[in-house]
């Protein structure tokens, strides 16, 4: 996404991204060095402060820098960076969606009682679920934009009716993902071991197809991750639902009288958004082996989800904010947490250290935009 | 003026010609217990530019956005180019070539100039459904000097512009969408003399045109005798005067609203005196 940068000279044609960059009173000269071009992205102080805390525990513990670890942070972040994602375009038109907390425990369990008690093959079967949960959005966005109810209330209320419905039917049980048991066979493997060939029983682990596409195969999350904040990034830039979108949170009444389908537009991304935590919930389900009824760890999961798209440069207030910020926030989250694990801090100390890292990184953050603004 | 019925203004009934492109006859509105428009009839000559004067809350808002297609009036009817008009929401009446420029602008402050141009308009690289940016800021560009408006730069947010420069954004999307009869409501608000000016130039320049008819609510008498062919004033929801503004001056217009005021006036003073 080439137009994602903001410094494209004025005769080029930048998308709506250098515009917002250069409202913000940013000089967009050609001459600027790396750090200034980043700066002058929307996701700018971020990226930085992300960098900042990578490098800090790269110095500070041998193992950071390791691959082993990379696949250990995966888990820690890509779920966030999808369900930041869809909230982005929530959030963008000024409202929130706290029910991705609810699809993300209820889709599983849908998931499963498809395949395992209907007989519904597996992709049908999480197709279904998720198409329940984007019956959940359609009716967030009709008591948000119809009934005219604020969607912290409604989205609230559908969070916790849906973390009941969860216990109802799931009777508060942990079942087997379908399709995700692991089947390990044996078989002899030949090594030479000083020119003696010796014959071993080695166990192999077998993962379904399904299973590595759906959230167990080691990159699975990352690559769902990627393509989904890519896809939603240039829809949010480059398409009609972007703009209108971004019209819809700036401006709501006059993007009516303008004729943009405000209702439309709000209801769309509701739906895109509790589909988005359907789909994490399956992902997670999946790679764990495990659905569980947990909702407190829904709720955890949730606020991650937020935070992400927070922390990645969107506004609570609407009108701004950007999907790639979601991830970057979601990464800085799941450095953080994986850091502060490497360092071996005490578990009982953990949430108290993130909690206070998450501010000290923002203020951070907040100066840095400031240096960016003052940079001109 | 007639005193028996002098606690409501008289009802003008404008003659309407054959050439109106827009005839509206007595439209009523009402918002709960509140009356806004009560009996109102309008026209509009094809190349036309009609003012439309009241004091706040006489319901001339209501009427434009009524015109508009964003709200139905509860009785009365409207003919376009002699055909009934029945708009079922925004879109449809700009289909039928009504644009309107609201008070509130309907700008989108973090989009750019020409993003706000093709508002809900917007070029797309079919068939793909991605924006066409390059093609949608040459035409903004082309727009823009064609109604000899003069934006610096149109790929910045119109956050960053003038009121006036807002305005003529604002009045370019409408013009640049093939509206035929365009309402302006209240186009010099909060405004200095030389972005109105700017403005009243606009309009002038489309009326020399003479491709599109225009409704323009406005305030300042100077203005509407400066600017329009033709006076409507609302009082009470109901037309009070409807004159070509070579036949009236700022003292006639004046009289109508001062006298208004004393009357309302000394029937406050005569309830009072009653009690």
């Amino acid at each position: 996404m080439a137009t994602e940068t903001a410094e494209s000279p004025p005769a080029s044609p930048g998308a709506g991204k250098g515009d917002a960059a250069h409202k913000r009173g940013i000089s967009l000269r050609g001459d600027d060095g790396v750090l200034t071009r980043v700066l002058a992205l929307r996701e700018g102080s971020i990226i930085v402060v992300t960098l900042v805390v990578a490098i800090y525990f790269a110095l500070n513990t041998s193992s950071f820098f390791t691959s082993a670890n990379f696949k250990t942070l995966l888990p820690y972040f890509a779920p966030f960076a999808i369900l930041g994602a869809g909230e982005v375009f929530v959030m963008i038109l000024g409202e929130i969606d706290l029910s991705i907390g609810g699809t993300y425990l209820l889709a599983p369990y849908l998931f499963y009682k498809l395949s395992a008690t209907v007989g519904l093959p597996l992709v049908p079967a999480v197709i279904v679920a998720l198409i329940a949960c984007m019956a959940v959005g359609l009716i967030n966005g009709f008591f948000t934009a119809i009934v005219g109810i604020s969607s912290f209330v409604v989205t609230l209320g559908m969070l916790f009716a849906l973390e009941g419905l969860t216990l109802v039917i799931s009777h508060g049980q942990q079942v087997e993902t379908p399709g995700a048991q692991v089947h390990a066979t044996t078989r002899e493997a030949t090594h030479v071991v000083n020119g003696v060939h010796i014959h071993l029983p080695e166990q192999v682990n077998h993962i379904s197809t399904f299973a590595k596409i759906f959230g167990a195969g080691i990159y699975s999350e990352l690559i769902w991750a990627l393509v989904i904040v890519i896809v939603l990034q240039v829809v949010l830039t480059f398409t009609r639902w972007g703009l209108h979108t971004v019209a819809v949170g700036s401006n709501k009444l006059g993007a009516g009288e303008a004729g943009v389908h405000v209702k439309l537009v709000m209801i769309r991304n509701f739906v895109l958004c509790a589909t988005a935590g359907g789909l994490v919930g399956i992902l997670e389900a999946v790679r764990s082996a495990s659905v569980q009824a947990d909702t407190a760890g829904a709720n955890e999961i949730l606020f991650y989800g937020i935070s992400a798209a927070v922390i990645g440069g969107t506004l609570l207030a609407g009108g701004s904010g950007t999907v790639v910020g979601a991830l970057i926030g979601a990464l800085f989250l799941g450095i953080l947490k994986d850091g502060l694990v490497l360092q071996g801090v005490n578990a009982n100390y953990l949430l108290l250290y993130l909690g206070l890292a998450i501010i000290l990184a923002m203020t951070i953050n907040v100066y840095v935009q400031r240096v960016r603004r003052g940079n001109h | 003026m007639p005193d028996a019925a002098s606690s409501e203004p008289e009802v003008v009934q404008p003659t309407s010609a054959s050439d109106d492109v827009l005839r509206v006859e007595h439209i009523s509105k009402r918002f709960g217990p509140v009356t806004a428009l009560r009996d109102v009839s309008l026209h509009l000559r094809k190349g036309e530019v009609l003012g439309l004067l009241g004091d706040n809350g006489t319901g001339k808002s209501t009427l434009i956005k009524i015109l508009s297609g964003f709200q139905k009036q509860d009785g009365g009817e409207m003919f376009l180019h002699g055909e009934p008009y029945m708009p079922k929401g925004v879109d449809d009446a700009r289909s039928k070539g009504i644009d309107t420029v609201y008070q509130d602008l309907a700008l989108i402050d973090e989009l750019s100039v020409y993003h706000n141009l093709f508002l809900r308009r917007e070029l797309v690289h079919k068939p793909l459904p991605f924006l066409a940016n390059r093609e949608m800021k040459l035409q903004a560009r082309k727009a823009l000097d064609e109604i000899g408006i003069n934006i610096p730069r149109i790929d910045v947010a119109v956050a960053r512009l003038s009121g006036g420069q807002r305005q003529a954004i604002a009045v370019a999307r409408t013009v640049n969408g093939d509206a035929d009869i365009i309402l302006l409501d209240e186009p010099l608000a909060a405004m200095g003399a030389k972005e109105g000016s700017m403005i009243l130039d606009l309009v002038a320049r489309l009326k020399a045109e003479g491709k599109v008819s225009i409704v323009m609510i406005l305030h300042n008498y100077v203005h509407v005798l400066q600017a329009c062919d033709r006076v409507s004033m609302i009082q009470e929801g109901v037309i009070a005067l409807d004159k070509p503004t070579a036949e009236t001056s700022v003292e006639e217009l004046t009289d109508i609203v001062v006298n208004e005021y004393r009357r309302a006036r000394e029937e406050v003073h005569a309830a009072d005196a009653a009690q």
